[in-house]
């Protein structure tokens, strides 16, 4: 049987680490509430962008604007080199919330070379970064401390290289792999392609007979691009706040399990003690009656 | 008198939304104002002063740094990047207004005539407020 401090010394320092958890579950739900907010608020906007650009990509495909082709909308077929951006957090216990993605990146990392198709890795986000680094996976830029604070700006800089890069003819596709926020116990896991824009099945007919769109030609080019840019600059900071509220939700779950896996460990510790303390006074009790009946 | 449904969207949630007559939006062609029952077209906006005439007649005034219009026959829907309305209730939140308003025009417009012809806007729109 164990010695009864050891097990008073195991109580303290399970309770202590419940005490712990706790704390970091209430700060969680507390920030989960900030980041769901944000990112509702912004799903509006997205919702409404991704049908202005449907629109107008359908449009392309519909030939309704006289042959404009671009390069964002149409599929590149025998690509040569993709981006693939990832979005982790900055910290751990969060349960499986990183490992998930990675996970999602690695599948895609693998098929593109079964393709032998050149990736070039673009992180977000610490875990993600060290877990690349450890195993020596060539990371071609990387960047800290957004993924928990997402900032417009910031995330506007980082996604420029791969528009740019991908206008220029450089790489043929960019895809951005997070975890998004679903509800407050699950979370979605989602590998977007942002380049080229997806058309998806669009209705030409419908288009004709519901509105007309107004484009001057001569900058139909240049509007074009502006609002791709801010399309996928958009899609880059939303993905951003959908996985601050996703990691948040992610913690919280994470830590509310510790906190009972601590509480039954500390009844069960309890329980031990208890025997190992009415063991020891049983004993103590046997060796007093044992020594008065010596004496008689 | 005719109104149609204005919704303005920035990323960080809606900016307006509501019933408006009138709205006057600063495209890149030029300044265009757009009535109930206008015509379908889609185009963008630069930065500049977006002015909705309400149904009382009052005029609100929004500062806007880039947008996307999509115009259909009974709603407008304006897509904003980054967008200040100048409103408050006292002077002190209109002059904050303001100050943001400014803040939001210098960072994207290049040349300093766009600067000062949105600013003098803005500086007329709040002179009405006061």
């Amino acid at each position: 049987m164990a010695n009864l401090k050891d097990i008073q010394r195991q109580i303290k320092s399970v309770s202590n680490t419940q005490k712990t958890t706790r704390a970091m579950k209430l700060v969680s739900t507390a920030k989960l509430r900030r980041a769901e907010e944000l990112a509702k608020r912004s799903r509006l906007y997205a919702q409404k962008m991704n049908q202005v650009i449907a629109e107008i990509a359908g449009r392309i495909e519909c030939n309704k604007i006289g042959g404009l082709e671009n390069r964002c909308f149409t599929e590149i077929e025998n690509p040569k080199m993709v981006d693939i951006i990832f979005v982790t957090a900055d910290k751990g216990l969060c349960g499986g919330f990183n490992i998930q993605t990675i996970k999602a990146v690695n599948k895609l990392l693998k098929e593109y070379k079964e393709k032998k198709v050149k990736v070039r890795l673009r992180g977000i986000g610490k875990k993600g970064i060290e877990y690349y680094k450890y195993n020596e996976v060539e990371m071609f830029d990387t960047v800290i401390n957004l993924s928990s604070k997402p900032d417009k700006t910031r995330s506007d800089e980082f996604i420029i290289t791969s528009i740019e890069d991908y206008k220029e003819g450089k790489i043929d596709a960019v895809h951005i792999v997070y975890n998004g926020y679903k509800n407050m116990i699950t979370q979605e896991l989602h590998v977007n392609r942002v380049l080229p824009i997806d058309v998806g099945d669009f209705d030409c007919e419908k288009v004709e007979s519901n509105s007309m769109m107004e484009l001057e030609a001569e900058d139909e080019e240049k509007m074009l691009d502006s609002l791709i840019e801010k399309y996928v600059n958009y899609n880059m900071y939303y993905s951003l706040i959908d996985s601050v509220a996703a990691e948040h939700s992610a913690r919280m779950q994470a830590m509310d399990t510790a906190t009972n896996n601590a509480k039954e460990m500390v009844k069960s510790l309890n329980v031990q003690f208890n025997k190992a303390r009415q063991a020891a006074i049983t004993t103590e009790l046997i060796e007093i009656i044992s020594g008065v009946e010596s004496m008689k | 008198m005719d109104t149609f449904k204005l919704e303005i969207l920035t990323p960080n949630g809606e900016i307006y939304n509501g019933e408006a007559v009138s709205v006057v939006l600063p495209g890149k062609e030029g300044e265009f104002g757009v009535l109930a029952g206008h015509a379908s077209l889609t185009t963008l906006l630069e930065a500049g002063v977006v002015d909705i005439e309400k149904e009382d007649k009052s005029v609100e005034s929004i500062v806007v740094n880039w947008g996307v219009v999509q115009v259909d026959e009974e709603k407008v829907v304006i897509l904003v990047e980054g967008a200040t309305a100048i409103r408050g209730e006292t002077e002190s939140e209109i002059a904050k207004a303001l100050e943001e308003a400014k803040e939001l025009i210098n960072e994207v417009a290049n040349s300093s005539s766009a600067i000062a012809s949105v600013s003098a806007k803005i500086e007329s729109a709040a002179q009405k407020l006061i």
